[in-house]
């Protein structure tokens, strides 16, 4: 009961109140910008040459302000949204209007999942355990090798790396296709054919996250290992005679994920943000794009739709870490 | 049974990933060698272009010589016959300008936006009429011919063509235009609503293929809402929107036209629309008129990075690839079957109903003070000014239309002994004629003395780089400030009045390949080596900073553009209307410049009273107004807009190019059906 109280019920309370604070600044950055959407919108439509006469303009933004649910005062617009919210509803998208940003969401949402939640766990696995042994056995001429290709790959911009994958792969020896998520003329379809020519598509956008985040995991690993590998408490339990897979496993590897661990929770927090350069260089659909354009466009709705995400994410990535940290380091405990 | 294998040592592993990390770079590296051709050569090519015989619209084909760059060399390789699930070469594939789609499923454009050049407005919709700059004609689409209007331009009257069927087979009629009028006029979520509700009283249907509009109030341009220039009102399917309940949420999928493809497929992720060609296309106008369209299958694909762009081009599976100045000389040297829409430089597509330029925020002093502006126009060096914004490629204009079309013709020549002959006050009686009409061939020159290889000829300057600008006269603009109380300190550095540092913030927006962000860099520096200490100002807030007047120099358009077609510039001047101007911090209605004079009201006034169809009451209103334009200076007007389009020939040929320019050139502009059934494909 001392855990409820003394940290459980004060962290939820803490959760709750980073969740709303979070939710009322997004509410409220994109209304104190210049961008307002019904200006916008009316820029884009008389940009694109639609009918948009100027001695009829004082009708339309009336217009749009109305079909917006922009009228009122901004606390009425903050009350309406926490109802909209509650229902699990978050509006109609201004810029895809009557779309609704629910669907917008629900359908960028998968491929943005797919690809890094994928990503992730594969490159911090892979990423931690090479660079844990890399860092164990560093003397190694594989591990310097393998340090000396991270080393290389690791400073590249992402743009670039994910550019000259690009080039590659899918102009000079053509294994991959150019750009998109699916063939064109693919209409989606639950079968093996559709399954396949996705991961196809995605293969490439995989690679060029993973070798550059897994070069930073391995780094960043291999370095954590090197300097555990030198405490005191590792070369006691070597001249103790313990099993060197102890000593790797429960000694270095468990004392080094702890950043790690941390590190892959707001990895996974972050995912809900997408991968904006990715989606640019692929073509690949997601949620980066989506969200860009939401700015760019002042489209409130869709941006607090997509940020709420993030934040609840993040939030409970971690909250989660906190809660289950002491499972993965004995020294911590909150009673 | 125990299997033999071999095992890699650890060695062996690192040996062959090195070798084959190796063979990557090396493969990469191996590209084809960039091969600019700057040869010239005489080609004989057979173009198919549109001619009017008695008033009728015939396709006729003619053997043309043309200058060009050396032919392409054969292709090296053959290219899939399917791509996705389209067949190669019965398939045209270009790019969606405006990006992803955001609704792919929603096809109801006459809400909100809904990316209309993904194929809507360019292959499955129908205007009544649309603007060809190329040529400089109207085009009829579902219309007969030219609207009438009544002596008081109360009442406006519009044929309509026979023999046109939606996509859905069902005949287009009158009832189909008075269902629309109506429908806007009720419902608020539709964009032209409150443009209807203004201007027409009623709607109604003489017969069948005739209807009449009763307006509100006089309206001599009323007709130019439905008039296609990279939108209009349309007209929608009554049979179709009269069974919604609420035609502002309708979806309308699939979407149904007169054009002459209908929807085949479309991307739930909005990477893709395809088109494919109506069974009875002969239905559509574009079928009456040119025949039938080419392409069995069009698709609009999205590609968010022009590095894709070039790529999928140069592997064909991008027909037409709308690059920057650098990404279409990349295309161009390294592949063997993509051509530009000039043949020789400056390569670019020159013929767009835009003038860039410079944009004042007249509201904001020292902006306000016409002098200022002159002076501003007169410290520029118009030949450095353009190769640094355009490598030396863009069509000059010193009037407020660009040098296109009807333009030249109606305006820009006839303008010629009036611009030699205007002269601004310098002050002290001192006169300046600021005009040069060897502006274009200095520019000219100094692209030939970089290399460039292109005629010499006095039609191909003036088609390339226009009929004249201003001059280059620092010591003018100098007397033009020091003569409205600025003054230099010890650096050299110019002072505004009150003796503080004259700052200017040229604002563009964030895409730096974008014309106001090159005219922004050029005119930054031009204005820095005068002394100003002037700097670009990057923002994606652009539109509404400058429709609410927070800004003091921006790259938007100087004038508003002109249709592109027709002698009319009621568009371009009535933007400058004084009416419409709204005090600093609200949304302005008329141009962001915030710049009107009694004069331009009153030319206006004239213009509104003058038959749009009497051409030659039409132009001398219009030359007035260009003349007060030019005095006033409320936005320099630079070069013509320029796009940079490279077109794949391995599968399709007769392009509208500056050789052949049957039509505009685009994809993405509602004329592009238009073009299909001139296409030809190669049999690849």
């Amino acid at each position: 009961m001392t855990f409820v109280k003394r940290y459980l019920i004060p962290r939820l309370i803490q959760y709750v109140l980073v969740i709303w604070l979070g939710i009322t600044i997004v509410f409220l950055i994109p209304r104190i910008t210049p961008n307002d959407p019904v200006m916008r919108m009316i820029g884009e439509l008389r940009g694109r040459g639609s009918t948009l006469e100027p001695g009829s303009m004082d009708g339309i933004i009336r217009d749009l302000t109305e079909m917006y649910g922009l009228e009122g005062s901004w606390l009425d617009q903050y009350w309406a949204f926490w109802g909209r919210l509650f229902r699990g509803d978050f509006g109609v998208s201004f810029f895809q209007f009557p779309t609704r940003v629910n669907k917008l969401i629900a359908t960028a949402m998968p491929w943005t999942l797919g690809l890094l939640l994928t990503t992730t766990a594969i490159t911090w696995t892979l990423g931690n355990i090479i660079g844990g042994l890399a860092g164990y056995y560093s003397r190694r001429s594989w591990s310097r090798v393998l340090d000396a290709v991270a080393m290389v790959v690791r400073p590249l911009p992402y743009y670039i790396f994910a550019f000259m994958l690009l080039l590659i792969f899918a102009y000079v020896v053509r294994w991959f296709p150019i750009t998109g998520g699916a063939p064109l003329g693919a209409i989606p379809t639950f079968t093996w054919a559709y399954i396949r020519s996705v991961l196809w598509h995605s293969t490439l956008p995989a690679a060029s996250l993973m070798i550059l985040g897994g070069a930073v995991t391995f780094q960043t690993m291999k370095l954590l290992v090197q300097n555990i590998n030198a405490e005191n408490f590792v070369q006691y339990a070597k001249l103790g005679g313990v099993k060197e897979s102890r000593i790797v496993g429960k000694y270095i590897i468990r004392n080094a994920l702890l950043p790690q661990i941390t590190g892959l929770a707001l990895s996974f927090g972050q995912i809900f943000s997408g991968a904006l350069i990715t989606e640019i260089v692929y073509g690949y659909p997601g949620l980066g794009m989506l969200l860009y354009r939401a700015i760019i466009n002042g489209d409130y709705n869709l941006i607090m739709g997509i940020t709420i995400f993030s934040i609840v994410g993040i939030t409970t990535a971690i909250l989660f870490v906190d809660l289950t940290y002491p499972l993965f380091d004995p020294r911590v405990r909150y009673i | 049974m125990k299997e033999s294998r071999k095992k890699l040592s650890r060695r062996e592993f690192l040996r062959s990933a090195a070798v084959f990390t190796t063979a990557m770079v090396a493969t990469a590296c191996t590209t084809p060698t960039p091969e600019i051709i700057k040869e010239r050569e005489e080609v004989p090519i057979e173009v198919t272009r549109v001619v009017e015989v008695e008033g009728e619209r015939v396709v006729e084909v003619e053997q043309v010589v043309v200058t060009a760059t050396a032919e392409p060399a054969p292709p090296k390789e053959q290219a899939p016959a399917v791509l996705g699930t389209f067949p190669r070469s019965e398939t045209f594939i270009a790019r969606i300008l405006t990006g992803r789609v955001g609704s792919p499923d929603n096809f109801n454009f006459w809400v909100g936006w809904k990316w209309n050049d993904r194929g809507l407005q360019n292959l499955a919709a129908e205007p009544f009429w649309t603007v060809d700059f190329a040529t400089g004609d109207i085009i009829n689409g579902l219309a007969d011919g030219d609207p009438t209007y009544n002596a008081d331009f109360t009442e406006c009257t519009v044929p309509l063509r026979k023999g046109v069927a939606w996509s859905d087979g069902e005949p287009f009629t009158a009832a189909d235009v008075v269902y629309t009028v109506e429908a806007l006029k009720e419902y608020s979520g539709f964009n032209a609503h409150s443009f209807f509700v203004d201007n027409v009283d009623e709607v109604t249907a003489v017969d069948d293929y005739t209807v009449k509009f009763e307006l509100t109030k006089p309206n001599s341009r009323f007709h130019t809402t439905f008039l296609d220039r990279w939108g209009c009102t349309r007209i929608m399917p009554k049979h179709i929107f009269e069974k919604e309940e609420d035609p502002v949420q309708f979806p309308f999928n699939p979407f149904v036209g007169c054009g002459p493809y209908k929807l085949h497929s479309f991307d739930p992720q909005g990477s893709w629309t395809a088109w494919e060609r109506r069974e009875d296309w002969d239905k559509s106008p574009t079928g009456i008129m040119y025949g039938m369209p080419k392409p069995k299958y069009v698709i609009y694909q999205y590609f968010a990075d022009e590095g894709a762009q070039i790529l999928a081009q140069l592997t064909h599976q991008l027909d037409v690839a709308e690059l920057s100045a650098d990404g279409l000389k990349a295309l161009l040297a390294q592949s063997k079957t993509s051509r530009a829409y000039q043949p020789t430089f400056p390569y670019v597509v020159n013929n767009d109903p835009c003038i860039t330029g410079i944009r004042f925020n007249t509201a904001r002093p020292p902006f306000d003070n016409v002098d200022v502006r002159w002076a501003l126009v007169l410290a520029i060096d118009i030949v450095e000014y353009t190769s640094i914004a355009v490598d030396s490629s863009g069509t000059l204009s010193a009037v407020h239309v660009p040098h296109l079309g009807p333009y030249p013709r109606d305006y820009i020549r006839p303008m010629q002994d009036w611009l030699k002959s205007f002269t601004i006050d310098v002050g002290n009686g001192e006169t300046f004629a600021p005009y040069d009409p060897t502006a274009p061939q200095r520019v000219a020159d100094y692209a030939r003395s970089r290399g460039y290889i292109f005629p010499d000829t006095p039609e191909f300057i003036e088609q390339a780089f226009g009929l004249g600008w201003y001059k280059y006269a620092p010591e003018i603009a100098e007397k033009l400030l020091l003569k409205n109380g600025f003054s230099k300190n010890a650096d050299g550095k110019w002072l505004l009045p009150d003796g503080k540092p004259w700052k200017i913030s040229f604002m563009s927006g964030t895409v730096l390949s974008n014309h106001d962000a090159r005219n922004a860099a050029a005119a930054v520096q031009q204005w820095k080596k005068f002394g100003i200490d002037a700097e670009m100002y990057a923002t994606e807030h652009g539109d509404g900073l400058q429709a609410t007047g927070d800004y003091d120099v921006s790259g938007g358009w100087p004038a508003q553009e002109p249709w592109g077609a027709g002698p009319d510039l009621y568009r371009v001047l009535d933007l400058w209307n004084s009416a419409y101007i709204r005090p600093v911090g609200e949304r302005t209605q008329g141009h962001y410049s915030r710049w009107s004079s009694d004069e331009m009201d009153a030319i206006i006034k004239e213009l509104r009273e003058t038959d749009p169809f009497d051409t030659e009451a039409v132009i001398a209103v219009g030359t007035e107004g260009l003349k007060e334009a030019v005095r006033n200076m409320p936005g320099i007007p630079t070069y013509g807009y320029i796009g940079f389009v490279g077109w794949d020939e391995y599968y399709w040929t007769n392009w509208p190019g500056s050789e052949n320019p049957y039509t505009q050139p685009y994809t993405h502009w509602p004329n592009f059906k238009y073009t299909t059934p001139f296409l030809q494909p190669t049999g690849m």
